[in-house]
Protein backbone atom coordinates (compact mmCIF):
# COMPACT_ATOMS: atom_id res chain seq x y z
CA UNK A 1 0.00 0.00 0.00
CA UNK A 2 3.20 2.30 1.18
CA UNK A 3 4.35 1.43 -2.19
CA UNK A 4 1.79 2.27 -4.53
CA UNK A 5 1.32 5.54 -2.74
CA UNK A 6 4.77 6.49 -3.08
CA UNK A 7 4.40 5.20 -6.73
CA UNK A 8 1.11 7.56 -7.22
CA UNK A 9 2.75 10.53 -5.12
CA UNK A 10 5.96 10.33 -7.67
CA UNK A 11 3.74 10.59 -11.23
CA UNK A 12 2.33 13.14 -9.68
CA UNK A 13 5.19 15.42 -8.60
CA UNK A 14 6.82 14.66 -11.53
CA UNK A 15 5.76 16.10 -14.80
CA UNK A 16 7.18 14.05 -17.60
CA UNK A 17 5.59 10.96 -16.01
CA UNK A 18 2.21 13.33 -15.87
CA UNK A 19 3.16 13.35 -19.62
CA UNK A 20 4.10 9.36 -19.72
CA UNK A 21 0.87 9.05 -17.94
CA UNK A 22 -1.03 10.70 -20.77
CA UNK A 23 -0.32 9.11 -23.34
CA UNK A 24 -0.65 6.16 -22.05
CA UNK A 25 -4.20 6.73 -21.16
CA UNK A 26 -5.14 8.04 -24.67
CA UNK A 27 -3.39 4.72 -26.34
CA UNK A 28 -5.69 2.52 -23.96
CA UNK A 29 -8.62 4.80 -25.16
CA UNK A 30 -8.20 4.41 -29.04
CA UNK A 31 -7.57 0.99 -28.05
CA UNK A 32 -10.63 0.36 -26.41
CA UNK A 33 -12.56 2.57 -28.56
CA UNK A 34 -11.01 0.61 -31.70
CA UNK A 35 -12.21 -3.16 -30.43
CA UNK A 36 -15.51 -1.63 -28.67
CA UNK A 37 -15.74 -0.88 -33.15
CA UNK A 38 -14.32 -3.89 -33.97
CA UNK A 39 -15.87 -6.52 -31.66
CA UNK A 40 -19.42 -4.54 -31.69
CA UNK A 41 -19.98 -5.23 -35.92
CA UNK A 42 -23.13 -6.52 -36.80
CA UNK A 43 -22.05 -7.32 -39.85
CA UNK A 44 -19.06 -9.75 -40.70
CA UNK A 45 -15.39 -8.76 -40.78
CA UNK A 46 -14.21 -7.48 -44.03
CA UNK A 47 -10.48 -7.11 -44.92
CA UNK A 48 -10.22 -3.45 -44.98
CA UNK A 49 -11.75 -3.63 -41.65
CA UNK A 50 -9.57 -6.01 -39.90
CA UNK A 51 -6.22 -4.35 -41.97
CA UNK A 52 -7.60 -0.93 -39.78
CA UNK A 53 -8.03 -2.64 -36.72
CA UNK A 54 -4.64 -4.16 -36.99
CA UNK A 55 -2.91 -0.56 -38.36
CA UNK A 56 -4.74 0.76 -34.78
CA UNK A 57 -3.10 -1.85 -32.60
CA UNK A 58 0.08 -1.11 -34.45
CA UNK A 59 0.14 2.73 -33.54
CA UNK A 60 -1.41 1.98 -30.46
CA UNK A 61 1.93 -0.61 -29.56
CA UNK A 62 3.81 2.59 -30.58
CA UNK A 63 2.04 4.71 -28.25
CA UNK A 64 2.77 2.68 -25.74
CA UNK A 65 6.07 2.02 -26.07
CA UNK A 66 7.00 5.78 -26.17
CA UNK A 67 4.89 6.07 -22.85
CA UNK A 68 6.94 3.32 -21.58
CA UNK A 69 10.44 5.39 -22.79
CA UNK A 70 9.15 8.71 -21.08
CA UNK A 71 8.13 6.80 -18.01
CA UNK A 72 11.98 4.60 -17.57
CA UNK A 73 13.62 8.04 -18.15
CA UNK A 74 12.42 9.96 -15.69
CA UNK A 75 12.69 7.14 -13.41
CA UNK A 76 16.51 7.35 -14.19
CA UNK A 77 16.16 10.91 -13.52
CA UNK A 78 17.17 11.73 -18.03
CA UNK A 79 16.23 14.53 -19.07
CA UNK A 80 13.03 14.09 -21.44
CA UNK A 81 14.49 15.81 -24.26
CA UNK A 82 18.33 16.34 -25.48
CA UNK A 83 19.39 17.21 -28.79
CA UNK A 84 18.93 13.86 -30.13
CA UNK A 85 15.28 13.09 -29.93
CA UNK A 86 14.82 17.21 -31.00
CA UNK A 87 16.26 16.16 -34.26
CA UNK A 88 15.34 12.71 -34.53
CA UNK A 89 11.64 14.16 -34.21
CA UNK A 90 11.99 17.12 -36.42
CA UNK A 91 13.84 15.32 -39.28
CA UNK A 92 10.29 12.34 -38.69
CA UNK A 93 8.10 15.18 -38.86
CA UNK A 94 9.61 16.60 -42.28
CA UNK A 95 9.82 13.03 -43.79
CA UNK A 96 6.35 12.47 -43.03
CA UNK A 97 4.91 15.61 -44.17
CA UNK A 98 6.94 15.29 -47.14
CA UNK A 99 5.95 11.57 -48.17
CA UNK A 100 2.31 12.24 -46.92
CA UNK A 101 1.91 15.21 -49.74
CA UNK A 102 2.23 12.45 -52.07
CA UNK A 103 0.38 10.06 -50.32
CA UNK A 104 -2.68 12.85 -50.41
CA UNK A 105 -2.38 13.33 -53.94
CA UNK A 106 -2.47 9.53 -54.54
CA UNK A 107 -5.47 9.81 -52.25
CA UNK A 108 -7.26 11.92 -54.66
CA UNK A 109 -6.07 10.35 -57.77
CA UNK A 110 -7.44 6.80 -55.88
CA UNK A 111 -10.78 8.83 -55.26
CA UNK A 112 -11.77 9.14 -58.82
CA UNK A 113 -11.76 5.86 -59.86
CA UNK A 114 -12.61 4.27 -57.07
CA UNK A 115 -15.96 4.78 -55.70
CA UNK A 116 -15.47 5.91 -51.51
CA UNK A 117 -17.06 8.04 -49.00
CA UNK A 118 -15.49 11.45 -47.81
CA UNK A 119 -15.46 9.87 -44.13
CA UNK A 120 -13.52 6.53 -45.81
CA UNK A 121 -10.68 8.52 -47.61
CA UNK A 122 -10.36 10.88 -44.82
CA UNK A 123 -10.32 7.99 -42.32
CA UNK A 124 -7.44 6.06 -44.61
CA UNK A 125 -5.66 9.29 -45.06
CA UNK A 126 -5.37 10.25 -41.30
CA UNK A 127 -4.80 6.48 -40.42
CA UNK A 128 -1.48 6.06 -43.24
CA UNK A 129 -0.27 9.67 -41.78
CA UNK A 130 0.30 7.91 -38.86
CA UNK A 131 1.90 5.36 -40.50
CA UNK A 132 4.00 7.12 -42.26
CA UNK A 133 5.36 8.92 -39.48
CA UNK A 134 5.69 5.93 -37.47
CA UNK A 135 7.73 3.98 -40.76
CA UNK A 136 9.97 7.29 -40.92
CA UNK A 137 10.64 7.45 -36.89
CA UNK A 138 11.78 3.26 -37.43
CA UNK A 139 14.02 4.39 -40.51
CA UNK A 140 15.46 7.26 -39.05
CA UNK A 141 16.00 5.54 -35.80
CA UNK A 142 17.93 2.33 -37.66
CA UNK A 143 19.37 4.88 -40.13
CA UNK A 144 20.98 7.18 -37.43
CA UNK A 145 21.48 10.90 -37.80
CA UNK A 146 24.73 11.24 -39.62
CA UNK A 147 26.22 14.19 -41.11
CA UNK A 148 23.22 16.09 -40.58
CA UNK B 1 33.44 11.32 -37.89
CA UNK B 2 34.67 9.28 -36.25
CA UNK B 3 35.02 9.10 -32.04
CA UNK B 4 36.89 7.35 -29.41
CA UNK B 5 34.09 8.13 -26.10
CA UNK B 6 33.99 4.02 -25.91
CA UNK B 7 37.54 4.03 -25.22
CA UNK B 8 37.79 7.10 -22.86
CA UNK B 9 34.92 5.80 -21.15
CA UNK B 10 36.59 2.57 -20.43
CA UNK B 11 39.82 3.83 -19.36
CA UNK B 12 37.70 6.25 -16.89
CA UNK B 13 35.56 3.73 -15.93
CA UNK B 14 32.52 5.18 -16.83
CA UNK B 15 29.33 3.88 -17.48
CA UNK B 16 27.05 4.80 -20.52
CA UNK B 17 24.67 6.25 -17.67
CA UNK B 18 27.57 8.03 -15.90
CA UNK B 19 28.25 9.47 -19.15
CA UNK B 20 25.16 10.44 -19.87
CA UNK B 21 23.86 11.93 -16.58
CA UNK B 22 27.33 14.11 -16.84
CA UNK B 23 26.95 15.67 -19.91
CA UNK B 24 22.65 15.89 -19.76
CA UNK B 25 21.59 13.91 -22.37
CA UNK B 26 19.49 10.64 -22.37
CA UNK B 27 21.67 7.50 -22.75
CA UNK B 28 20.40 6.87 -26.09
CA UNK B 29 22.38 9.43 -27.52
CA UNK B 30 25.29 8.26 -25.90
CA UNK B 31 24.76 4.69 -27.76
CA UNK B 32 24.14 6.62 -31.04
CA UNK B 33 27.39 8.31 -30.24
CA UNK B 34 29.30 5.05 -29.53
CA UNK B 35 27.79 3.37 -32.56
CA UNK B 36 28.71 6.21 -34.59
CA UNK B 37 25.04 6.95 -35.73
CA UNK B 38 24.90 10.23 -34.45
CA UNK B 39 27.64 13.76 -34.90
CA UNK B 40 27.00 15.47 -31.98
CA UNK B 41 26.61 19.75 -31.56
CA UNK B 42 29.96 21.32 -30.60
CA UNK B 43 28.29 21.47 -27.21
CA UNK B 44 28.20 17.92 -26.75
CA UNK B 45 31.09 17.82 -28.00
CA UNK B 46 33.05 20.46 -25.69
CA UNK B 47 31.17 18.96 -22.43
CA UNK B 48 32.40 15.47 -23.03
CA UNK B 49 35.73 16.26 -23.96
CA UNK B 50 35.92 18.24 -20.93
CA UNK B 51 34.24 15.02 -18.78
CA UNK B 52 37.37 13.04 -19.84
CA UNK B 53 39.94 16.25 -19.49
CA UNK B 54 41.02 16.08 -22.92
CA UNK B 55 40.77 18.34 -26.45
CA UNK B 56 37.78 17.96 -29.10
CA UNK B 57 39.92 16.31 -31.43
CA UNK B 58 41.61 13.82 -28.98
CA UNK B 59 38.32 11.98 -28.85
CA UNK B 60 36.44 13.48 -32.21
CA UNK B 61 38.60 11.95 -35.18
CA UNK B 62 37.70 13.72 -38.50
CA UNK B 63 38.06 12.90 -41.60
CA UNK B 64 40.02 14.06 -44.52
Amino acid sequence: MLFKSNFVLEIINNSIMKRALIALVVSLIVLASAALWFFKMEKSVTTPELLTFGIIIVLVGFGLYFAYIRFTGARRDEPPEDELSKKMLQKTAAWSYYISLYMWVFMIWLKDRVTLDTEQVLGAGILSMAVIFFLCWVVIRFRGLRNE
Amino acid sequence: MNNRIREFRARHDMTQDDLAKKVNVRRETIVFLEKNKYNPSLKLAHDIARVFGVAIEDIFLFDN
